[in-house]
């Protein structure tokens, strides 16, 4: 092989290293590194893929990439169904972005890894707190993959091998929880919701649960509809049949109302990016699930917890492995190895700063900007909201027009108007789901409103008896 | 000193970054929006603090932490490499940060580009056809790449359940095995370090959907009779499965598709340099030769008239693993990163990290004989038998000189059998310079002298941490070797 050295930065050695350590080995060449990979299955010629760049031309090319996605920068965005646009303090990037905590492995040597375990800790504290219940795990992949898994772990705690779940779940949830549970042999057994409230179909419930035994009821609060569950209810009807209540939350409702934990919930999951994580075109987020500290032998991934060093102190370290996939392998509660550590970390880092009265403040203003945008718009001709149950900040609307055209007007205007029903759930024409936080400022609810108003003037809406 | 709990320096009336609109009520949550017994009436219980507060005490606990910033990991299958500064900018900028995954499609097209174009990399640098981005970390990669192969077979009608391991491997593979509905069928592992060939075949039955295997295998080895595997296992109708956690060793110098591997992932935060966050975020895209590429997780990116654009449109798909369209954020930075290399760079950090393993290898043999004979790939398997402290007592010691223990046995990354208890599982990668290497080294050196003489400072290490060692280990340690015997 002929001697090359290319130059980017990462490769640390001189051609003279390599010829010293090649000697140190006792070989005369790299090639004689690779002498155990037969001939045959080598890739004689170099990877087709373009030409290394040096940093200024990654720079352009990536700035170029990024300037063809419009953003919640650019747009005035109500777009919601499972992701959220909400202020991040600086402090959250800064911090996490130290390289102790970000270039760091998974804290397997906990004597120099206290800082992270640490944190880690005071957010499965903190996450406890906010969902009402007090084992909490160091996160899973995402909201729906919590909701997976939050669905096995009360088929293990029952022994049961079927699960009811309410039809409005953000349908990526309903596939996920679909994949997850065909493997392990579930079924699952779907719960209308009631056309008026746009809750959970009480009765229907009811009568599921009376058919055939449930490991757990799955529901999400507030619904792909927006709408609110009545969690205590709902978890009542689960403790009188044996099954589980499982809540799959949007945690930023939490400074407003009760976690679902204190409402007979006994595993709570949530999707944290509300909680400081940027929305990063769908992810990295993160899973959080809370339970029972009598399920803690059944909860999946890592966890950290107090034990003693050798001089009888306290000090933290990954706990309860025997339900982890490096011991338990195939009996493991999952397969879960890396998780979502450093997202962990930004939540906590997030709910520290903006603390309990911020944070209590700002679920508010979710609140109380969604319920004005929502009157406000109600008071246009033919757009009504479909549900009176209550909501938090997330509204289905019936439009007086199609849905589709009226937010390509509104795109035009600067204004990702919210989502076509119809993209997340079948046969919901004319019907538009809208979210909104913070972030959206007095002047800029009552522009999209005035915008709303004339498209839907100009594209002539028939106003519905 | 100790470490310390946010909670106790919480200060009731003092707090950070709250926002404050004047516009809207901020006083008590409107009755009229909630029924009145969902409302909350207490507090939660978060912490109050000032924002210089909040700083000091995350800067001060990360001092309590090591990462690849603070110096050498050279923590076996995990590839701890340096995790390129740049990547961390070009992976945040607004044009990505704040694009919502719900926007219409043709405002993320440079999302959809950038997905596309990696897919096609990673594509080329395992030699399979087609890739999907969605899964979140090696585990999920598995999960969905063996939901393909159930998908396949189920297609086939061909009622195969058993998934094939060797006892050498990463226990989420037979965790996501079981996770997909499989049967894990153990087969041992030669004295040579090999997966036994008799013992596969004596397993390889019209019931077997395929075979997990890593190659170069967690022993750090480059399985040679890869190809008479290959040819067994689909002589059998049953499929190969890579997985792709130590692609280090070989990236433009053998690829899996090429090996005859059918379904292959790979780990972002091992390979491609994303960094691992303390335990996560990673990514694990999963690639597959055509005949499989139906059965990947909804949606994929692929062009549709002529534009990158996400495929929802997939009757044939084994389902969806998560949410949206996969860890944008952490692709980003491994696109990044094979940009920044080319093929040529890529190369050369594959046979850095392997000479750099070797080197490790032959200057340790005297202190640490490997386990095998056969050279080592990407990372080295040593023995410490011969020492005069027990393994686990002497790379505690390690901390203590600045360098991170190596993988043991138990240690929560690999699984190996009870006859290595006491191996160490060292992989420097390409990041470690022969100055590095050579610390390193001395470090051993330094541990192995000391335990001749003053054994006890071994036993009790680490001593500059802000915790001595930890009990839980050693009781851990034993429960895990029973735990571990099949
Ligand atoms: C050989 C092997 N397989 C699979 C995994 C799991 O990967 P992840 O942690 O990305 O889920 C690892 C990670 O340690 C590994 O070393």
């Amino acid at each position: 092989m002929d001697e090359k050295n290319p130059v980017n930065g990462y490769n640390v050695h001189t051609l003279k290293d390599r010829r010293e350590m090649l000697d140190a080995i006792g070989l005369s060449s790299i090639d004689d590194l690779f002498s155990q990979i037969p001939s045959e299955i080598r890739l004689h010629r170099p990877l087709n893929l373009p030409p290394a760049q040096s940093e200024w031309e990654l720079d352009k090319r990536l700035h170029a990439l990024a300037a063809q996605n419009a953003t919640t920068r650019t747009h005035l965005s109500l777009l919601g169904g499972g992701a959220y646009e909400h202020y991040i303090p600086a402090v959250v990037p800064t911090l996490t972005a130290r390289g102790e905590y970000l270039t760091a492995y998974t804290p397997y040597q906990p004597e120099m890894s206290q800082g992270i375990l640490r944190v880690l800790h005071d957010f499965q504290i903190v996450m406890g707190r906010m969902l009402g219940l007090p084992a909490v795990n160091c996160s899973v992949y995402d909201g729906a993959t919590a909701l997976a898994e939050a669905a096995w772990m009360a088929c293990s705690i029952t022994n049961r091998r079927h699960v009811v779940v309410t039809e409005a779940l953000w349908p990526e949830y309903s596939q996920v929880l679909n994949t997850y549970m065909r493997g392990r042999n579930v079924t699952v057994s779907v719960i209308p919701t009631d056309a008026m409230t746009g809750s959970m179909d009480l009765e229907k419930l009811a009568g599921s649960l009376k058919d055939t035994p449930a490991a757990a009821v799955l529901t999400q609060t507030p619904n792909g509809y927006g709408v609110l569950e009545p969690i205590e209810h709902i978890s009542k009807m689960c403790h009188s049949c044996g099954t589980l209540s499982n809540v799959s939350c949007y945690p930023m409702m939490l400074g407003c109302l009760k976690a679902p934990g204190k409402q007979g919930a006994d595993i709570v999951t949530c999707e944290g990016q509300s909680l400081g994580l940027a929305l990063n075109g769908g992810g990295p987020y993160l899973g959080v699930m809370a339970t029972h500290e009598d399920n803690i032998k059944f909860l999946p991934g890592r966890i950290v917890g107090e034990c003693d060093d050798l001089k009888m102190e306290k000090a933290l370290a990954l706990v309860k492995e025997s339900r982890e996939q490096h011991v338990a392998r195939d009996k493991a509660t999952s397969h879960i190895c890396s998780n979502q550590a450093l997202l962990a970390m930004r939540i906590l880092v997030y709910l520290s700063a903006v603390g309990e009265h911020g944070f209590q403040k700002i679920s508010r203003l979710n609140a109380s900007k969604a319920h004005y945008i929502c009157e406000r718009l109600c008071e246009l001709p033919g757009v009504r909201r479909t549900h009176t149950g209550h909501f938090f900040n997330e509204f289905l609307l019936d439009l007086p027009c199609e849905t589709a055209p009226l937010l390509v007007t509104l795109q035009k205007q600067g204004i990702f108007g919210g989502i076509d029903f119809s993209r997340l759930y079948p046969n919901s024409d004319r019907k538009l789901l809208l979210a909104v936080t913070e972030t959206k400022s007095k002047t800029e609810l009552d522009r999209i409103t005035d915008v709303f108003r004339r498209a839907i003037a100009e594209l002539g809406g028939v106003i519905r008896s | 000193m100790k470490t310390q709990s946010i909670f106790p320096k919480s200060r009731p009336g003092v707090s950070g970054a709250s926002i404050i609109d004047a516009d809207f009520d901020t006083g008590p949550t409107d009755a009229s929006w909630f029924d009145p017994a969902d409302v909350r009436e207490d507090s939660i219980g978060l912490p109050e603090m000032s924002e210089v507060d909040v700083v000091r005490h995350f800067t001060n606990l990360s001092r309590a932490a090591h990462g690849v910033d603070n110096g050498p990991y050279p923590l076996g299958s995990c590839t701890m490499k340096y995790n390129p500064k740049r990547n961390d900018v070009l992976s945040t900028l607004d044009g990505f940060a704040h694009a919502h995954p719900r926007q219409p499609e043709p405002t993320l097209q440079g999302l959809w580009d950038m997905m596309l174009e990696l897919q096609e990399f990673i594509a080329e640098i395992t030699g399979m056809d087609f890739v999907s981005l969605q899964p979140a970390a090696g585990a999920h990669g598995e999960f969905a790449g063996l939901l393909a192969i159930r998908r396949h077979f189920e297609q086939l009608h061909h009622d195969r359940n058993i998934i094939l391991i060797p006892d050498s491997a990463h226990g989420t593979n037979p965790a996501s095995a079981a996770m997909v509905g499989y049967q894990c069928k153990i087969i041992p592992t030669t004295s040579d370090g090999m997966m036994d060939l008799d013992a596969m075949e004596h397993h390889l039955d019209q019931r077997v959907a395929g075979l997990m295997l890593t190659n170069p295998s967690t022993l750090g080895l480059f399985d040679e009779n890869i190809q008479k595997i290959a040819e067994k296992i689909h002589a059998n109708g049953s499929l190969l499965y890579y997985d792709g956690a130590n692609l280090n060793a070989i990236m433009g110098i053998t690829r899996p598709g090429d090996m005859g591997f059918d379904v292959v992932h790979i780990n972002t935060h091992k390979t491609l340099s994303t960094p691992h966050g303390g335990g996560g975020p990673g990514a694990g895209p999963v690639g597959v030769k055509a005949f499989l590429e139906k059965y990947l997780p909804a949606p994929v990116i692929r062009r549709i008239h002529g534009r990158a654009a996400p495929d929802d449109n997939r009757p044939m798909s084994a389902g969806r693993v998560k949410s949206f369209f996969g860890h944008v954020e952490v692709l980003l930075r491994a696109y990044c990163y094979i940009l920044t290399n080319g093929a040529d760079g890529l190369r050369t950090a594959s046979e850095n990290a392997v000479l750099n393993a070797n080197y490790m290898r032959a200057r340790l043999a005297d202190l640490l004989p490997p386990v095998f004979a056969q050279r080592c790939m990407h990372e080295c398997l040593l023995s410490g038998g011969s020492l005069k402290v027990n393994a686990f007592d002497f790379v505690k010691r390690l901390i203590d000189f600045g360098v991170h223990p190596p993988t043991l046995v138990g240690a929560g990354c690999v699984h190996f059998a009870k006859e290595y208890d006491a191996a160490m599982l060292i992989e420097p990668t390409e990041s470690e310079s022969r100055i590095s290497l050579d610390f390193i080294i001395e470090q051993f050196r330094r541990v192995a002298r000391e335990a001749a003489v003053a054994p006890y400072m071994i036993e009790t290490a680490p001593h500059t941490t802000d915790v001595a060692k930890i009990i839980k280990d050693q009781n851990a340690w034993i429960q895990l070797l029973e735990a571990t015997k099949y």
